[in-house]
């Protein structure tokens, strides 16, 4: 009798327990034995002011006979709002042209810059299969495409797992590849040369490199799961990370601005066509009597010169009616080495430059709280809703003359609402 | 078997609560309730008994008017069910399918050759194929509101009755209290709810007979225990052992079985079958309770 | 504050020197493991499906987008890069 193979014993236990569950009238396990599961959310993420954003998430997953898995995942997403452009601010009024050449926004006395030209709707798919190939060994193996009007990004990946002493300790490697083409609206610029109002023909292609670029990725990532005790579970991970190809952000610029700190002329800004990525990961989730916490370290650097720390903790409280879920994290970067929010005429200039406040010196906060419940179907409802506020930081550099009284690095705070269904 | 008489319950204080007392297919039962509401105990004795009682009048084969009986004696006839008895029969059949025909309710007429009463009296080879025939759950045929079980054939709900009452007794238990309860029918153990602070109940279980006045203690905060064991039903001839638990498809006991084993799961039912199917896998009785990720004790001669 | 600090003990660590350290801290950990664990019948509490180090998969995925998007930095429980045109 077959009743001891690994790949059939799962099934005895499951199969026994759905028919106790028939039997009895109670079938709180039922879930995990419909053919597809789902997992749904639709989250809203809106900056003050800014960006606002709404994804959409399907996933189902399906489990075959032999314990193998199978994942889809269809993503929506769609973003509007304004970002800033890089741009500093400036006591008077400025106009700025879009991105694309076409048409131009003007922006009050005092305020930062912000481009709104940024209205994109995202599609995105995933596929993942993972299955058992030995009694120790699982490999996992997925692909993914994603596509907006300007951007496509095509990848795949593949990891294998080892299970050891008892399955309490697991060891995986896996890489990842992809492929993304980038063909912005009013194409590349050529960088550092002036971002122009539009002539009367509207036409810019004099300042123009190219229609599209891309950028190939490259991850590898080595994991070491541990079971400590009865009631714990350790993580460690490291990842490397090799991106070439065209890096910069087509769309931002950097304002060159006289010994008085007016701006004279806004130039298209550059960033290098290489990044190698590392980080270290920690992650532990220890179970007290009823609750459980969970709690990660992440330290990042690079050969930007950017390093980070996150730290990120959750509490799981158990209630009657279902749990609440009370979530902190810290974030805090330096600078790339390129990262400048200005420059100023007289200085030199280097080979790359950008004001991006996303690769400058910045603390991040997020404050957030979810609540769970089950419902009479044994589906799974959830909300969560958090609250998350950069504080970017000035790399020390002197801001000249009217720049004084003008705050550079405004924080940027955004709600984060999200409902999920799981049935 | 005199059922009536020895139909009686008892209420006391104990340590935890209160202990209800009384017997029931052929098993000494308690209920131990974590409160010291006697109004509660009371109310709990008078439900619990009730429905143990009736499953037991339902089921079992030793009752000359319950359904099992009726059905074993039908003579091919199409016997009138209702919803319990089906639910019931469509999860013996479960429990045939998953483990492979091991499992198999219809295998009871094999004590027409086997007794197991300790002595040396195996049977023939020849007595053994005779009642073969009559063996096997695909011989059955039923619906949602009949049964026909062909001639000479029987059924036994003994391999899940028990756990199947305890498990009963604790959903009703549950609609009328939130205190803590533990149901213990001869061994057939479960809890319906942790109790306060989250203090384990602690149960022995009874050895007599395999290690010598040795008496495990299991804790646990919540679910079910059940236990498979031949303490007391064997045979043994030729120094060989043979324990209670046959083959339906040889007739034969199963080789190298283990002598003892219990098995905490969520449910009293999904103990029971999990311990009985551990038991017919003889010599790889832990193997597979390990690969299965069940928690159990086995013990062997 | 804490970033002054974090500065100074970065400035003296070079990053192939972190690479090296990663690397081997991990052999270390993982030959170190042998006497930690439990017994298959002691995992009821690790079972838990909220025991999982990536209990909501769903979320972790909504918020990586999120501080991939804002943040300079990716990676950690899952792959680093993006496959969107958000950085």
């Amino acid at each position: 009798m077959q009743l001891t193979k690994k790949t059939q014993s799962k099934n005895i236990k499951q199969l026994l327990t759905v028919a106790t569950c028939t039997l009895l009238g109670t079938c709180a396990q039922a879930e995990e034995f419909k053919d597809w599961k789902f997992d749904t959310a639709l989250m809203y993420y809106g900056e003050t002011d800014r960006v606002t954003a709404t994804e959409l998430i399907v996933s189902g997953t399906r489990v075959f006979d032999n314990d193998e898995v199978l994942n889809l995942k269809v993503t929506v997403d769609s973003l509007t709002g304004a970002s800033a452009n890089g741009a500093v601010a400036q006591p008077e009024v400025q106009t700025f042209t879009r991105p694309s050449g076409k048409g131009d926004f003007t922006v009050k006395a005092g305020d930062t810059p912000l481009d709104d030209t940024f209205k994109d709707t995202r599609l995105q798919l995933n596929g993942q299969w993972t299955q058992s190939l030995n009694s120790d060994y699982t490999a996992s193996s997925g692909i993914h495409l994603s596509k907006e009007y300007d951007y496509l990004s095509l990848g795949l990946n593949g990891s294998i797992s080892r299970d050891f002493n008892r399955k309490n300790t697991n060891i995986s490697a896996g890489f990842a590849f992809s492929q993304d083409t980038f063909s912005p609206e009013g194409d590349i610029p050529i960088p550092f040369t002036q971002m122009l109002p539009k002539n009367e023909n509207g036409t810019t292609s004099a300042n123009r490199l190219k229609s599209s670029d891309d950028k190939k990725t490259f991850d590898l990532l080595f994991g070491l799961t541990q079971i400590i005790n009865r009631q714990m579970v350790m993580q460690f991970n490291y990842s490397h990370s090799q991106v070439d190809g065209y890096l910069t952000d087509p769309f931002k610029i950097v304002s060159e601005v006289n010994q008085l700190g007016i701006t004279q002329s806004q130039l298209y800004e550059n960033r290098p066509d290489s990044r190698t990525k590392n980080s270290v990961f920690w992650q532990t989730k220890y179970h007290l009597s009823h609750s459980i916490i969970d709690i990660s370290y992440r330290y990042f650097w690079d050969d930007w010169d950017i390093k980070s720390h996150t730290i990120d903790a959750r509490f799981h409280v158990p209630l009657s009616t279902g749990y609440i879920e009370p979530h902190i994290r810290f974030y805090a970067q330096d600078a790339a080495n390129f990262y400048q929010p200005f420059i100023v005429s007289s200085n030199p200039q280097a080979s790359y430059i950008s004001a991006d406040y996303r690769v400058g010196e910045m603390t991040a906060l997020t404050l957030g709280l979810k609540y769970g419940t089950t419902l009479q179907n044994n589906n799974e409802l959830s909300f969560r809703i958090e609250l998350y506020q950069q504080s970017p930081k000035s790399n020390g550099v002197e801001q000249p003359g009217v720049l004084k009284n003008i705050d550079l690095h405004p924080s940027i705070k955004a709600i984060i609402a999200q409902m999920s269904y799981s049935f | 078997m005199q059922t009536n008489m020895t139909r009686h319950f008892t209420v006391n204080l104990c340590p935890v609560g209160y202990i209800i007392q009384f017997h029931a297919m052929a098993s000494p039962c308690e209920i131990i309730i974590e409160s010291n509401d006697l109004e509660l105990a009371n109310t709990i004795a008078q439900l619990v008994t009730t429905e143990t009682w009736r499953i037991e009048d339902k089921y079992s084969r030793y009752q000359k008017s319950s359904v099992c009986s009726q059905i074993n004696k039908s003579n091919n006839s199409p016997i009138d069910i209702d919803k319990e008895t089906f639910e019931l029969l469509k999860f013996a059949e479960q429990c045939y399918q998953l483990s492979d025909g091991l499992f198999d309710i219809t295998s009871g007429v094999l004590g027409k050759a086997w007794h197991f009463d300790g002595s040396g009296n195996i049977p023939t080879s020849t007595q053994v194929n005779q009642l073969l025939p009559f063996v096997g759950w695909d011989k059955v045929s039923y619906h949602e509101k009949s049964i026909t079980l062909p001639e000479s054939m029987e059924i036994d709900f003994g391999g899940l009755g028990k756990e199947y009452a305890v498990d009963k007794v604790c959903q009703l238990i549950r609609q009328h209290t939130n205190s803590s309860v533990l149901v213990n029918f001869g061994g057939d153990i479960a809890v319906t709810t942790p109790r306060k602070n989250n203090t384990p109940w602690t149960v022995g279980i009874d050895l007599q007979g395999i290690e010598q006045n040795k008496k495990v203690s299991i804790s646990f905060t919540q679910g079910a225990i059940a236990t498979s064991g031949d303490a007391n039903r064997y045979l043994e001839n030729n120094g060989k052992r043979y324990s209670h638990i046959l083959n339906p498809q040889t007739g034969w006991p199963i080789e190298h079985s283990a002598s003892s084993i219990t098995v905490a799961s969520s449910s009293c039912l999904n103990a029971g079958i999990m311990s009985t199917l551990a038991m017919l896998q003889g010599e790889e009785a832990e193997e597979f309770l390990t690969e299965n990720e069940v928690k159990h004790w086995c013990f062997r001669e | 504050m804490v970033i002054n600090l974090v500065k100074s003990i970065n400035m003296r660590i070079h990053t192939k020197t972190l690479s090296l350290y990663a690397l081997v801290i991990f052999s270390v950990l993982s030959s170190g493991c042998s006497s930690l664990g439990v017994e298959p019948w002691e995992r009821n509490i690790l079972a838990k499906k909220e025991m999982l180090l990536n209990s909501s998969p769903i979320d972790s995925s909504l918020d990586d987008h999120i501080y991939f998007s804002k943040e300079s930095s990716s990676g950690g429980k899952s792959f680093a890069g993006g496959g969107c045109g958000c950085n």
